[in-house]
């Protein structure tokens, strides 16, 4: 036993009477010290910021005392009458809704390939992961080019084919679909490993069984690998949704919210309110909305996923 | 079915996962080689319809060009001395503050966890404003520090230490004091050898998140002497708007030797993102 002098109620021990115990728990205080500072300055004292300007009109130049009060008008402001932010609302959840609900059954399908017998699983492993690393911005770069209306190679090929030319990035209704097609490029491989792993996890043992009973293959899928996999796909499905709510590099560098709004974001709108236009109730506002829902989606899912396996 | 039919269907299944697999693999580098093909192309044959495939002969003096347009060498040091920096404080303040809640026991280290456990779950767009303006405040924009400093603690970092920490022994660490070692020398001579992994893994992470990371710099820095790779690619899009094989050579420089790295090491890094999905 390391401290036998402690008596500890649920939340705070006493304060230890020997003197060698005392200068123990003195260091842990010197070890927390900086780190919970940090975490005060740049995260927990600036989210109650946030909250506070977004009840005021702000453009960050004049006085913090002297920010004029708006009460939730800002927040009335966004959920009826800020256009923008509707459509960015609603582009962000295709967004997130499209490459989340692609890569999940994507990654799955690779996933399954790359478990069952097959050669050189690292290297479709490696081939498949690179976008995940990769740069945003430069994904962002590159499919530019690739999806661009005159001398992007998607177009040639589809001329070549004597197909019509399509706009893609610098169309109204292309636009966020090309968006949804490069998250799913850029995270898949994401997918295949975190699934794939979680597929080698699973004992052998229950297969084995599920042969003897004679068990198909779809019935082994259905009632092995997807009941044990549910904690994984909670895991990655949670993570990335998390994620795509907040996409901001890839459209900031491809349509910028172009054309007419309808690849508009909300970090991105959040952005050009708060850095562009000096509106930073606003855009705290808008924060804390999809932040809420970031929430409420994320409690969704979780409830959704694990009440499922408890009925399995 | 004859034996003969039963291989031959088995066969024809396993060319489908391979061309599936072959299929896909294609879709994923492609890319990339394109960005590679294009940056060696003239302006000229970038523009061609119908399009060229390769070029006539390949451009390298696309890169020299690049190079005399952008300092490539201070980008990278930019970004490889910030990155470098931030996964160094990411795993100090992780593990020391992970090893205080995992081993010790202090007034307040409940309350303490639930704070660390509660901002773990804030997205970074809600203290971007606040954040800024400290750091404005600070008279930090334009310089590393403002670059670096909010990124030296992470919340994830000290929860993850933690739970790793906490399946150390405390016979070892009790064996250590009464062989007379400070709290300090605990730390660094036994906990964090055993913990080498998971510092291995959220290092690695770290490093990505910082080396990728775009929105932050673009708001502090706002001179090209400091600028990281992402925002010089970010310069390089204006710059050479009319100019796709200097942009695809600009892109290429600043992608490549990452893809690299990450091909040399990507055992560590898929085992290490492996990890985190079954932990989660």
């Amino acid at each position: 036993m390391s401290s036998p002098a402690i008596k500890s109620s649920w939340w705070m021990p006493d304060i230890p009477k020997s003197a060698v115990l005392r200068r123990r728990m003195l260091w842990a205080y010197v070890f927390v010290a900086a780190p919970i500072i940090a975490l005060l300055v740049f995260l927990a004292g600036p989210i109650l910021f946030s909250g506070w300007v977004s009840l005021h009109r702000w453009d960050m130049l004049s006085p913090v005392g002297d920010m004029p009060w708006r009460g939730l008008q800002n927040y009335v402001f966004l959920l009826t009458r800020d256009s923008i932010f509707i459509k960015a609302l609603g582009n962000t959840f295709l967004f997130a809704i499209g490459g989340v609900g692609a890569n999940t059954i994507l990654g799955l399908g690779f996933a399954l390939l790359l478990n069952s017998r097959i050669r050189g699983r690292t290297v479709w492993r490696v081939l498949y992961f690179m976008p995940v690393i990769t740069a945003p911005l430069a994904l962002a770069v590159m499919f530019s080019f690739i999806f661009d209306r005159n001398y992007g190679i998607v177009n040639s090929v589809i001329t070549a084919l004597g197909l019509p030319r399509q706009p893609f990035l610098s169309g109204p209704n292309q636009a966020l679909m090309t968006l949804i097609f490069i998250a799913i490029y850029q995270y898949v491989g994401y997918y295949i490993v975190i699934f794939l792993a979680g597929l080698q996890g699973i004992p052998q043992d229950y297969y084995d069984a599920a042969q003897v009973d004679g068990a198909g293959n779809w019935q082994e899928f259905r009632f092995i690998t997807l009941p044990l996999l549910r904690p994984v796909m909670l895991f990655v499905v949670v993570t990335n949704t998390i994620g795509a709510l907040q996409v901001f590099d890839l459209v900031f560098a491809t349509t910028g919210g172009a054309p007419a709004n309808s690849s508009m974001t909300v970090v991105l709108h959040m952005y050009n309110t708060a850095f562009k236009f000096s509106r930073m109730g606003r855009a705290s506002a808008m924060a804390f909305i999809l932040f809420a829902i970031i929430m409420l989606i994320t409690v969704m899912q979780v409830r959704l996923l694990r009440d499922r396996s408890y009925q399995d | 079915m004859t034996k003969d039919e039963k291989s031959l269907l088995e066969s024809a299944g396993s060319a489908l996962k391979y061309l599936v697999l072959v299929g896909g693999a294609f879709l994923m580098v492609f890319p990339f080689v394109w960005m590679m093909i294009a940056s060696l192309m003239t302006a000229g044959e970038i523009q061609m319809r119908p399009p060229v495939w390769l070029p006539a002969a390949p451009q390298f003096s696309n890169y020299s060009e690049l190079a005399r347009s952008i300092p490539i060498g201070r980008l990278y040091f930019n970004s490889l001395f910030t990155s470098g920096v931030i996964v160094l404080g990411v795993l100090l303040s992780s593990s020391l503050a992970g090893f205080a809640f995992a081993k010790y026991r202090f007034p307040g280290r409940e309350l303490l966890f639930y704070l660390i456990l509660a901002t773990m779950m804030i997205p970074f767009f809600v203290t971007l404003i606040p954040v800024f303006f400290i750091v404005r405040q600070l008279g930090w924009i334009n310089t590393y520090q403002g670059l670096v400093v909010p990124g030296l603690t992470s919340a994830y970092g000290i929860f993850l230490m933690r739970q790793f920490m906490v399946t150390v022994p405390d016979e070892l660490i009790d064996a250590a004091r009464i062989d007379g070692a400070s709290e300090p020398m605990i730390y660094w001579r036994i906990v964090i050898p055993l913990v080498k992994p998971a510092l291995a893994t959220l290092g690695t992470f770290a490093f990505i998140g910082a080396w990728n990371n775009f929105l932050w710099p673009l708001l502090v820095l706002n001179s090209r002497e400091l600028f990281t790779l992402p925002l010089g690619i970010n310069s390089l899009r204006s710059l050479y708007a009319d100019n796709t094989n200097l942009l695809m050579a600009g892109t290429a420089v600043a992608v490549l030797p990452m893809l690299l790295l990450f091909v040399l090491l990507q055992r560590y890094f898929i085992q290490g993102i492996a990890l985190t999905g079954l932990k989660g």
